[in-house]
């Protein structure tokens, strides 16, 4: 049984600006120690998320409005082009494709670019899909599969009873209670609250972002654009919309010093207006269409940035797929667990997963669990 | 059509609507200026079936139109924006192609 | 985006009724006001002047104008008042302490600052999903009047106007002064339900007396130029190939060129719900409007509302709505004794027992819930930003029945217009599958910015 609070796909999901990005993300450029040691663990996941969008409408059955035709990792000097070659090497030693262009090679791949644009990382399996379609599709294939699927139904109580969980569940048409073998925790940035319901810490912090689209207009962005060093994602969508995001915050509502989860984040004009010029800068033509509507939604990192997928030490039997970059993983993250809820190929999927254990916080459960 | 009826206008002007030259005066909404020359497909839809306007109020959004004689180039709803003389209109969205 | 932020004691964002009617009480007790609208002159939907440029003899005659045209007048005096015409409010922001309001036009954005905000941003046409009403010249009724009333201008050929709400004899007897012709002015509702709502009411009817007359005599008009008004028989199609050229009254084809679709109107809401005020699903016609206390306070701080955006009950309620407002801001920023502001607030209360009255009537006439449930044809288009039919929303429904979700799976409400043309129906159609009044159920969020702004100009 699925349970969801709200409706499939309502939450970050649904609300991402759907980026499939394999390169090492330039969010683990900005801390110290530069290059990136986190984003390099992930490159293994993320050859693997290749191979599952390049076959996902296959399996699913539906189009997705999956494009992978490249994408672009921009720089606007030479301290930016340092920063991109050294990456592109250590992507090509972790396996995955990425090629170092210069500006002329990148404008001529993308005529659209600014002349500004001195160099970009170009890897060809780079793209995005609609994250209005994802999560239906999963749910329409997972009914068909067997599964049953509550919406607008919420955990109250989750608890081990020696032998199996126990779960509180309240739905439209009241309280019931459901027993479980294994129980798996995708709850995006509730999902904290969810391990708490069954006496664990799970670190998740939730971050408020700014995303925004444009009206629609004839094709002319192929390709995920991105800056190497400042927040941007930029992509065209199958409707013609030009979608614009990159990282910018939004400010999450606070009440008594809680992060109030039940409401949508406000959006910071000043942010808004920093991701537009960025956009508009690397993309210039974009400045002369209308922006017709921005919006907030909340995603949540962990103390390390990288996602948390597999089982709890402390508690066999419960497992978690939370914590960023879930829209491009998120696929090869349910694959990946649900092999190991199964024990199926269990030892090949720890193995990919290691990085993204929840065992790494282990140390935070030492007083907690049953 | 303009009516006639106790009316004193303000000048004319001439626009230009998807190469067209429309008569219109000064004060004029370009919906206006539209609607009297008979102009009244202003886009298509995904299906290329014909749409006009719909609210005249600035609401419904389908009268957005590009408007190319100004640099930037802007998308604007034909009902709010006044008519001035030389203005020159696109009906579809704008076109790199 | 320019720097230079104006400063004010209160901005109102609408320049119809309600907002003249609290500028001139704030204005009198010494605020600094701003009014916005969208319009380059004052007036709103209901008084929308012609350009400065024209001069028109005959507009706007009728007895209902009267104390609004003085009101106008009156408003148009003010020297200390700042109008901003021809803008379009697009966020409000209340994180630095003040009321920021952001503006876009054709000139690029600007700002806005004030202690206090009014929205009296109005109301427009009910959307109505009819198969055809996407044709070139099918158009709302009021939209249809702004065109006569204030460009003088009428669309060529056979004006057809259908509907419920009686406006539309009003609109008739203007394009016909204007030159145009008028095929019909069609009623969905029996004459004899009409008759029986207005005999029960006719105490009311009597004393909004300005405005019954204006429909009587605007029927004696239509009656001498031969144009016929019908009771009793739905419009079911609009027909036309590249315009509109027919349409389906009960059994009738009736040849036209426009159609004026008149079923009531809608409160302008996407501003209140972006500042995050509280609204309620306002029956009969849909739509949100604001919740108010008896100030007209909203249920955001510095924030009040008055005519429409609080429930569209028309112009003269609008306008006492304005004046308690007024009169609200002033106490709340200690520019008035409370004594003086209870003063304005009594005698517009008073007032507007009369007339909310009348609009209590005039709801239950126009009422459009029956024509709306007759409206279900499965290939009209319901969003018409994204070319989302009723049968792909009503099939997403089958899934799932929350409005929100829907939008997703269909895109119905993610085109220009953030929804402002399919939500009422969207939700009346969940509403409908769940066994729920729309009420109960959450509508589209409101999004920055409320109105398509130029990228280019909102960036820096």
């Amino acid at each position: 049984m699925l349970v969801e609070q709200a409706s499939t796909g309502s939450g970050a999901s649904g609300q991402n600006a759907g980026s499939l990005h394999f390169q090492i993300e330039r969010r683990f450029l900005e801390r110290k120690g530069g290059l990136g040691l986190e984003g390099e663990q992930t490159a293994t996941l993320s050859r693997i998320a290749i191979d599952d969008w390049s076959t996902l409408e296959d399996r699913l059955g539906v189009s997705l409005h999956v494009h992978m035709n490249g994408g672009l990792m921009v720089a606007e000097n030479a301290d930016q082009v340092a920063i991109l070659k050294a990456k592109a090497d250590r992507e090509r030693a972790m396996g995955l494709s990425v090629e170092t262009i210069d500006g002329a090679e990148a404008r001529r791949r993308a005529p659209y670019l600014s002349e500004g644009i001195v160099a970009a990382n170009f890897m060809a399996a780079e793209g995005h899909a609609d994250t209005r379609k994802i999560a239906p599709a999963f749910a329409t294939a997972a009914t068909a599969a067997g599964a049953e699927i509550q919406i607008r139904t919420r955990l109250t109580k989750l608890e081990w009873q020696g032998a199996s969980f126990r779960a509180e569940i309240i739905g439209s048409e009241g309280a019931f209670t459901v027993g479980a073998k294994k129980v798996l925790v995708a709850a995006g940035v509730w999902s904290a609250r969810i391990a708490a319901m069954a006496n664990l810490h799970l670190p998740l912090f939730p971050v408020g972002l700014t995303m925004s689209a444009s009206e629609r207009t004839p094709h002319f962005l192929p390709h995920l654009v991105q800056h190497v060093a400042q927040r941007l994602s930029m992509k065209q969508t199958e409707a013609g919309n030009i979608l614009i995001g990159g990282g910018w915050p939004s400010r999450l509502h606070r009440v008594d010093g809680i992060f109030d989860l039940s409401r949508p984040a406000e959006l910071i004009i000043q942010s808004l207006r920093n991701n537009l010029s960025v956009a508009t800068k690397t993309v210039p033509r974009v400045a002369d269409l209308n922006l017709i509507r921005t919006w907030t939604g909340v995603t949540a990192v962990t103390p390390d940035q990288l996602p948390i997928a597999g089982e709890f030490p402390t508690m066999p039997g419960l497992f978690c797929a939370a914590g960023g970059s879930a829209f491009t993983l998120g696929p090869t993250f349910a694959r990946l667990v649900a092999d190991q809820m199964l024990e199926r190929e269990r030892d090949e999927a720890d193995r990919l997963l290691a990085v993204a254990s929840p065992a790494r916080f282990d140390s935070l459960n030492g007083f907690m669990g049953r | 059509m303009r009516s006639q009826a106790d009316i004193t206008r303000g000048m004319p002007v001439t626009i230009e609507v998807d190469g067209q030259m429309i008569d219109s005066f000064s004060g004029e909404t370009l919906l206006a200026a539209l609607v009297a020359a008979g102009h009244m497909r202003l886009r298509n839809d995904q299906e290329g079936q014909p749409r006009g306007f719909w609210c005249n109020m600035g609401t419904c959004s389908e009268c957005f139109v590009s408007r190319l004689d100004v640099t930037p180039v802007r998308r604007i709803r034909a009902c709010l924006i006044t008519v001035e003389d030389g203005m020159r209109i696109a009906t579809r969205s704008i076109s790199y192609d | 985006m320019t720097n230079s932020i104006h400063h004010y004691d209160v901005a109102i964002i609408g320049g119809g009724p309600a907002g003249q009617a609290a500028a001139l009480v704030l204005d009198q007790n010494g605020a600094r006001i701003a009014v916005i609208d969208e319009q380059q002159r004052p007036g709103g939907q209901i008084l929308r002047q012609p350009p400065q440029e024209f001069a028109m003899a005959q507009s706007m005659k009728g007895k209902s104008y009267t104390s609004l045209k003085s009101q106008l007048r009156a408003f148009e005096a003010l020297n200390r008042c700042d109008w901003i015409g021809g803008k379009s409010v697009i966020g409000i922001d209340r994180s630095g302490g003040t009321v920021d309001l952001t503006l876009a036009s054709g000139d690029g954005i600007t700002q806005v600052s004030a202690n206090r905000l009014l929205i009296a941003s109005g109301c427009y046409d009910l959307p109505i999903p009819i198969p055809g009403w996407t044709l070139p010249g099918a158009m709302g009724a009021g939209g249809l009047q702004a065109l006569v009333k204030a460009q003088a201008v009428v669309p060529d050929g056979r004006v057809l106007l259908a509907g419920t709400h009686p406006l539309m004899l009003i609109v008739a007897t203007q394009v016909i002064a204007a030159g145009g012709t008028v095929a019909e002015v069609a009623f969905d509702q029996r004459q004899s339900f009409l008759a029986r709502l207005l005999i029960k009411g006719a105490g009311t009817a009597l004393r909004n007396f300005g405005l019954m007359l204006d429909a009587a005599s605007a029927w004696a008009t239509l009656r001498r130029a031969g144009v016929p008004v019908t009771f009793g028989q739905r419009l079911s199609v609009i027909e036309g190939l590249n315009r509109v050229s027919s349409a389906r009254i009960g059994k009738r084809t009736v040849h036209c060129d426009a159609v004026g679709l008149c079923y009531g109107f809608l409160p302008q809401s996407d501003l209140p719900r972006l500042a995050g005020l509280s609204v309620r699903w306002a029956q009969p016609t849909g739509g949100w409007a604001a919740e108010h206390d008896g100030w007209m306070r909203s249920s955001v701080s510095q924030i009040f509302v008055a005519g429409e955006t609080s429930g569209v009950a028309g112009a003269p309620a609008a306008l006492l709505e304005g004046q308690i407002a007024g009169a609200g801001i002033a106490l709340d920023l200690g520019l008035i004794p409370m004594d003086e502001a209870e003063a304005i607030r009594r005698d517009a209360a008073r007032k507007q027992i009369r007339v909310s009255r009348f609009a209590a009537l005039l709801d239950r006439i126009a009422d459009p819930t029956s024509a709306l449930t007759a409206l279900r044809d499965a290939n009209t288009i319901l969003c018409r930003c994204e070319d989302v039919t009723i049968g792909a929303v009503e099939t997403a429904l089958i899934q799932d029945s929350d409005p929100n979700s829907v939008k997703l799976v269909t895109r119905c409400g993610m085109g220009t217009c953030q929804g402002r043309g399919c939500e009422h129906m969207l939700l009346r159609l969940a509403a409908h599958k769940r066994g729920v009044g729309p009420n109960e159920l959450r509508g589209f969020t409101s999004r920055f910015p409320v109105r398509p702004t130029r990228i280019g100009d909102l960036i820096g």
